[in-house]
């Protein structure tokens, strides 16, 4: 039974405020709707007089702290000075120095090893095999430089007139 | 008196927008004020997001197509700022649940009897304990006197949802009555 009129009300509900007004102070008392409506109505003295130039108050100085972080930003933060793209660049910066900084120092300790390798072999450790083998390899540079030099010598006396052939001749049987 | 539309036209011109925006803001503050002040009870929360609301509004009324009436589009505003303060003082873990902050001496200074006062304050608590959605649907309905479709948009809701949370709203703060 109940259930039914609970129904019936909710069909009636939206028929027209007069009986939606009535449905809820059927249920909730009219006197203490409208005494509830008036402690929610309250509002400070001169609130709503001063609302107005508060509120105008607060906008201009928002307005002006946008503003002023626009300029900063176009004027103190270039793109490529934003925070993101400032860790960026130092991320970067780190990975070139370092990288140049490792390949640099395995550079030098490569030389400075063949150095000390070069330094701590002496001739008198090599053995017999070891030097023919290398002058084996190495022969034809000496040659190159002997035939050289006999090309040189050749061109010396060339140039010698028959007195001066006959002198050195006597010289060298003498 | 100028209408809402030609305030909003100058404005959106750039024909003294402080001026026109002063107009419209006259005309509505109390009613934003008092639909915020019936959710949250505590006037410096209300106060603090009735100046949010308006903030939104002088930001975004250049964008307003006037597809519905400013006071709904104002309203809408209003609710779902409302809604979000709350939320952030929940996560906060700073919300005062609005039984919490009852003025009961102030229900208790303008009525006539004992028992009409500790009805009052059933009726507070009970209606303080509604959902935030059924607690505005029945202020619009029952005190503005709002049509359901104007409730409908303000909400977020169909017509026939509007109804259905006034029926709820009402059925509740009665058995909250007769609970306490």
């Amino acid at each position: 039974m109940e259930k039914d009129t609970e129904l019936n009300h909710q069909d009636n509900i939206g028929n027209s405020l007069e009986q939606d007004r009535a449905w809820a102070e059927s249920l909730l008392n009219k006197q203490n709707l409208s005494q509830f409506n008036l402690s929610t109505t309250e509002a400070p003295l001169n609130y709503f007089e001063s609302f107005p130039d508060q509120l105008m108050n607060r906008i201009e100085s928002e307005k002006r702290q946008k503003l002023e972080k626009k300029n900063a930003k176009i004027f103190f933060l270039p793109s490529f000075m934003q925070p993101l793209n400032r860790l960026a660049i130092a991320a970067a910066f780190i990975i070139v120095v370092g990288g140049s900084f490792i390949f640099l120092n395995n550079s030098v300790s490569k030389k400075t090893q063949a150095g000390i390798v070069a330094n701590d072999i002496s001739i008198q450790e090599l053995s017999n095999e070891e030097i023919e083998s290398y002058v084996d390899a190495n022969e034809w540079i000496a040659e190159i430089d002997v035939q050289a030099q006999m090309q040189k010598e050749n061109s010396k006396l060339s140039s010698l007139d028959e007195k001066q052939i006959e002198e050195i001749q006597k010289i060298i049987t003498q | 008196m100028a209408s809402d539309q030609e305030l909003i036209i100058q404005f959106q011109a750039s024909i003294n927008r402080e001026a026109n925006f002063t107009a419209l803001l006259n005309k509505h503050q109390q009613k934003v004020y008092y639909q915020i002040k019936r959710i949250v009870t505590d006037h410096a929360d209300a106060d603090d997001i009735a100046q949010q609301v308006w903030i939104k509004i002088w930001d975004k009324l250049d964008g307003f197509k006037m597809e519905s009436e400013f006071s709904t589009w104002l309203f809408r505003i209003a609710y779902n700022e409302t809604l979000n303060y709350i939320q952030k003082q929940k996560k906060q873990g700073t919300s005062h649940s609005s039984s919490d902050i009852l003025d009961y001496e102030n229900a208790t200074a303008s009525t006539d009897s004992p028992k009409s006062t500790e009805i009052q304050i059933r009726l507070d608590r009970a209606i303080s304990q509604l959902p935030e959605k059924q607690k505005v649907v029945f202020m619009l309905r029952y005190y503005e006197g709002y049509d359901y479709e104007k409730i409908a948009s303000i909400v977020g809701t169909t017509i026939g949802g509007a109804k259905a949370n006034y029926h709820q709203a009402v059925k509740k703060v009665e058995s909250f009555i007769k609970q306490l």
